[in-house]
């Protein structure tokens, strides 16, 4: 997840010139929204999937995110931080809007089946030189995020998946740095826990 | 500062993520490193945190991005992806384009036939000028001496069965009819030999029996 991990310190460089890509669509170009779209399509697509343990889901949500994004991109504002981090934040929102819409009809266990075999395909499609294990450590973390509180999940999520620095996420999630701090905690411990409980054991 | 187990759990990301004071931290290791709870608390999170890290970013559908340009900012016109690669095959399914690659298919299958191509076993011979030129010329004249060969037939018909069934208003001894053309290329040309004027009273009936023969006689006669 390095690419992850860089993004977020490397925040401050990329405020400029997608501000200007922010601003270029507020005048009307088309090839600038598309520059931001391809720019955040993949880490919101992964956002959303990590989220929700769902391809197809995270495509909708996706779409839904960027269609927000430009209905609301006037009442973007650079002071309020990077494009990226503004983006994460409308996000967060649908996600935890459409947690709570979903709340009643989801079957989390065949929604987890589903998504382990999506996850052990495209692991050892993408990577044929890594070991099966690899891959099926990667449908075992999965499967326990599903099992986390949505709270912690996303704090989670943001942190060790998406790289995002305390700052960042207490914009994103609109809570203090103590409550950031502590869901983060929070979440790796019961995470671990609930991997044990699986048997897996990542060293 | 003592650490006791609530302590280690509560600390824990600030520990692995290096947020201690080092003072902190070194009680922290040292309250970590004697219990054996905390220990494997300690170690089930590291490596948690490590394989949240190395975790592999999902591949989005490629129609995820067009997709979205699509609900935004409307179709667009140009092409992108693998579209603008293979976008121009889509004139050629069109049927008219269909309809033409048979045509030139089935011509290529004939004109390969005449030219003696054998597409089972290809040889490089095959595309010898001069090997195509002899397979041409060979096909042509084939096709030459079957047409003679047929026209010579029909003569020998018409003679035999006007012999049979003479005109009535005609003499038998006015009937001189010219000895059957020997069968070749080159000697059928111009209505030379025969009576010219066998056929005035022919019935239908004739024409359908000068028919038969003809069909009759005529494929087992076929040039080797």
């Amino acid at each position: 997840m390095e690419a992850n991990t860089a993004a977020g310190h490397e925040a401050d460089d990329q405020l400029e010139p997608e501000a200007q890509l922010v601003e270029q669509c507020l005048r009307g170009n088309g090839a600038a929204w598309e520059e931001l779209v391809r720019l955040h399509t993949r880490r919101i697509f992964n956002l959303c999937y990590r989220f929700t343990s769902h391809r197809q889901e995270a495509e909708d949500l996706s779409q839904e995110v960027f269609l927000r994004v430009y209905r609301t991109l006037g009442s973007y504002r650079s002071t309020y931080g990077a494009f990226g981090t503004w983006v994460t934040s409308v996000t967060r929102n649908l996600l935890i809007d459409h947690y709570r819409r979903t709340r009643r009809d989801r079957l989390t266990d065949s929604m987890e089946d589903v998504m382990a075999k999506v996850e052990d395909k495209e692991s050892s499609t993408r990577r044929p030189d890594h070991s099966a294990a690899v891959a099926e450590l990667g449908g075992h973390l999965q499967k326990a995020l599903a099992k986390l509180s949505p709270d912690l999940r996303e704090a989670v999520i943001l942190r060790d998946l998406e790289g995002l620095d305390y700052n960042e996420i207490q914009r994103v999630l609109e809570v203090p740095e103590g409550t950031v701090k502590s869901r983060i905690n929070r979440g790796r411990i019961e995470l671990a826990r609930i991997l044990d409980q699986m048997g897996v054991r990542p060293n | 500062m003592n650490w006791d187990c609530e302590q280690i759990e509560e600390r824990l990301s600030d520990y692995l993520d290096g947020a201690l004071p080092p003072k902190e931290a070194a009680g922290y290791k040292a309250h970590a490193d004697g219990c054996a709870r905390c220990t494997q608390l300690v170690a089930s999170v590291r490596g948690l945190v490590g394989a949240l890290r190395a975790m592999e970013p999902v591949a989005p559908p490629l129609r995820l991005v067009p997709t979205i340009l699509d609900k935004t900012i409307g179709p667009r016109t140009e092409p992108f992806g693998w579209r603008a690669w293979f976008g121009w095959t889509r004139i050629l399914w069109q049927p008219r384009f269909a309809f033409g690659a048979l045509t030139i298919l089935i011509t290529g299958a004939v004109l390969s036939q005449a030219l003696g191509i054998e597409w089972r076993t290809p040889t490089v011979a095959d595309l010898n000028p001069v090997h195509i030129y002899r397979a041409a010329d060979q096909g042509i004249h084939r096709i030459y001496a079957r047409g003679a060969k047929f026209f010579g037939d029909l003569r020998v018909v018409y003679e035999i069965e006007s012999r049979l069934n003479p005109a009535p208003d005609q003499e038998p001894d006015q009937q001189k009819p010219a000895p059957a053309p020997p069968s070749g290329p080159g000697r059928t040309e111009g209505p030379t030999s025969g009576p010219n004027n066998l056929n005035r009273a022919e019935t239908s009936t004739k024409y359908v029996t000068r028919f038969a023969c003809i069909v009759l006689t005529a494929p087992g006669r076929r040039m080797p």
